[in-house]
């Protein structure tokens, strides 16, 4: 299904939820939901359409906020689900309880953004070592330790 | 009542190469739970990234993962391409692809051996082996180098194929095709091979739907994805391929898909080098590179490789997430190895072909 079809689709079904919305190219969709707003998004995505292959979670720190991107694969589109959190209280409703393949991903944006995901079952260090108190090493703001 | 134990195993251990921390939590000879950590070879380099130059990237890409080096490279460049808007010259991409090829192929035979000795069967190890070499030398005349071939470059490839080389490139192909022929009947039929990995490490359709597994492990759940042919990049709209699947779920099956995935390959690069297209292999790009955001994605030797590549205007990328396959397919190994035996967890974690260096970067 072309990326268009798709997220017509989506917008008939889920049109108050879905802000901003491009298509860059084929075989590519972003579209922007509110953050309390993400975990029914995700559930209806993977209920009503069967889309459950969450490629990766990409986090940027731009200044204010960080943004999350919820990369999606289904058949031959690649859509991103963007969400903004705000810089000083980035905590977002994890999404482990309906697609469990995304455990580690946000395991590894907790690491290094800071992002608390609420209900997430393990938040331990995923990429960090363990006992690291140096920060989030992702953030622009974010400087590595003194050596010595 | 058999006791309860945990078992440490790692990071440094004797089944992997690469270091990757275990604890089995065990009753008698069964798996009950397995905790993993990850993070050993962790280098910060998509931090490292952001504080680079675009072509200093390229390097640094490329030195992720010291088998899979090819496919990091031509994501990145078919991202910053993307930003640019620059048109790959045809014959670049055919390169590209036939180089992306070649890499399955010296990636698959390599596994094949360390799951042949991890199952116990040194014999295949010596041999898959000795036949990826065929692979390497062809990369090496190429490129000059056998993993790091630094081959992509903005904009199109560094080098070119000439009449000879392809001459002697395909003609070392119809050697890769037999040989993998033999090993599909192999792996199939060779007893001691079969009872180590005949229903071992399954995991079912909806499981690795469900846990967002990709490439060979995904295939070999009966999942029909693959990016080469859902989201065409370089020459694979050109080239006629099969994507290849089977449904049983289990080591033998992920083996099968890869010993298949082998043979579709020689095809495709003999399809290429016969239809290579005339002209040049570059072009020249800017160096500066426009505000934007990409995601480029394209299936490595181990399933999907995303990257995302985000762009401020100025020299240095503002952001670049990369997300391996071996960290989508990480998460299905507590589930793969749930009741195993003790004995089948180097075979089960094999089966998965994990790059620990992609994973952690």
């Amino acid at each position: 299904m072309p990326a268009r079809t798709l997220l017509k689709k989506l917008k008939e079904a889920l049109g108050e939820h879905i802000g901003e919305a491009w298509v860059p190219r084929p075989h590519r969709a972003f579209f922007t939901v509110k953050r309390e707003e993400l975990h029914d998004v995700v559930e209806a995505l993977v209920k009503r359409f069967d889309i459950r292959h969450l490629s990766a979670i990409s986090g940027v720190h731009t200044g204010e906020e960080i943004e999350l991107l919820y990369h999606f694969w289904d058949y031959d589109v690649c859509f991103t689900v963007k969400i903004k959190l705000p810089r000083h209280e980035p905590c977002i409703k994890t999404l482990t309880d309906i697609v469990p393949g995304a455990l580690l991903y946000e395991r590894e944006v907790h690491d290094l953004l800071g992002v608390e995901f609420e209900g997430h079952p393990d938040l331990s260090p995923l990429v960090l070592p363990d006992g690291w108190e140096e920060g989030h090493p992702l953030l622009k703001d974010w400087s590595p330790p003194e050596e010595g | 009542m058999a006791q309860r134990l945990v078992i440490p195993i790692g990071p440094q251990h004797p089944a992997l190469k690469e270091p990757l921390g275990f604890r089995f939590r065990v009753e008698g000879e069964r798996v009950l739970e397995t905790h993993i950590r990850m993070g050993y070879v962790h280098r910060g380099i998509e931090r490292a990234l952001q504080e680079r130059s675009y072509i200093q990237d390229l390097y640094l890409v490329e030195r992720i993962c010291g088998i899979c080096s090819h496919i990091h490279t031509t994501a990145f460049c078919q991202g910053v391409e993307e930003l640019l808007g620059v048109e790959v010259p045809p014959r670049a991409l055919y390169v590209r692809t036939i180089v992306c090829e070649l890499e399955r192929i010296h990636s698959h035979l390599l596994w094949l051996g360390v799951i042949g000795r991890d199952a116990g069967f040194e014999t295949l190890f010596m041999y898959t082996w000795r036949d990826r070499e065929t692979a390497l030398d062809i990369l090496e005349e190429i490129s000059g180098n056998r993993v790091n071939y630094a081959v992509n470059t903005f904009g199109g490839v560094r080098i070119d194929l000439t009449s000879t080389q392809i001459e002697s490139i395909l003609g070392r192909l119809d050697y890769l095709e037999e040989q993998a022929h033999y090993y599909l009947k192999l792996v199939t039929s060779e007893a001691t091979f079969v009872v180590r990995t005949h229903g071992v490490g399954y995991l079912s359709r909806e499981d690795g739907r469900a846990l967002c597994v990709v490439g060979p492990t995904i295939r070999a759940s009966g999942v029909d994805r693959d990016v080469r042919r859902d989201d065409p990049y370089a020459a694979y709209e050109d080239l006629p391929f099969q994507v290849i699947t089977t449904t049983e779920g289990d080591a033998l099956a992920r083996t099968v898909v890869r010993v298949k995935e082998v043979i579709e390959s020689v095809r495709m690069i003999r399809h290429a080098l016969h239809n290579l297209p005339e002209g040049e292999a570059r072009v020249r790009v800017r160096r500066r590179i426009p505000p934007g955001e990409v995601i480029s994605r394209v299936e490595a030797p181990r399933g999907e490789l995303i990257y995302y590549i985000k762009s401020d205007g100025t020299e240095r990328p503002a952001r670049v997430k990369i997300r391996a396959p071996t960290m989508a397919n990480m998460v299905a190994m507590p589930h793969m190895l749930k009741g195993a035996h003790i004995a089948d967890i180097p075979v089960v974690v094999a089966a998965i072909d994990l790059c620990i260096a992609c994973a952690d970067r």
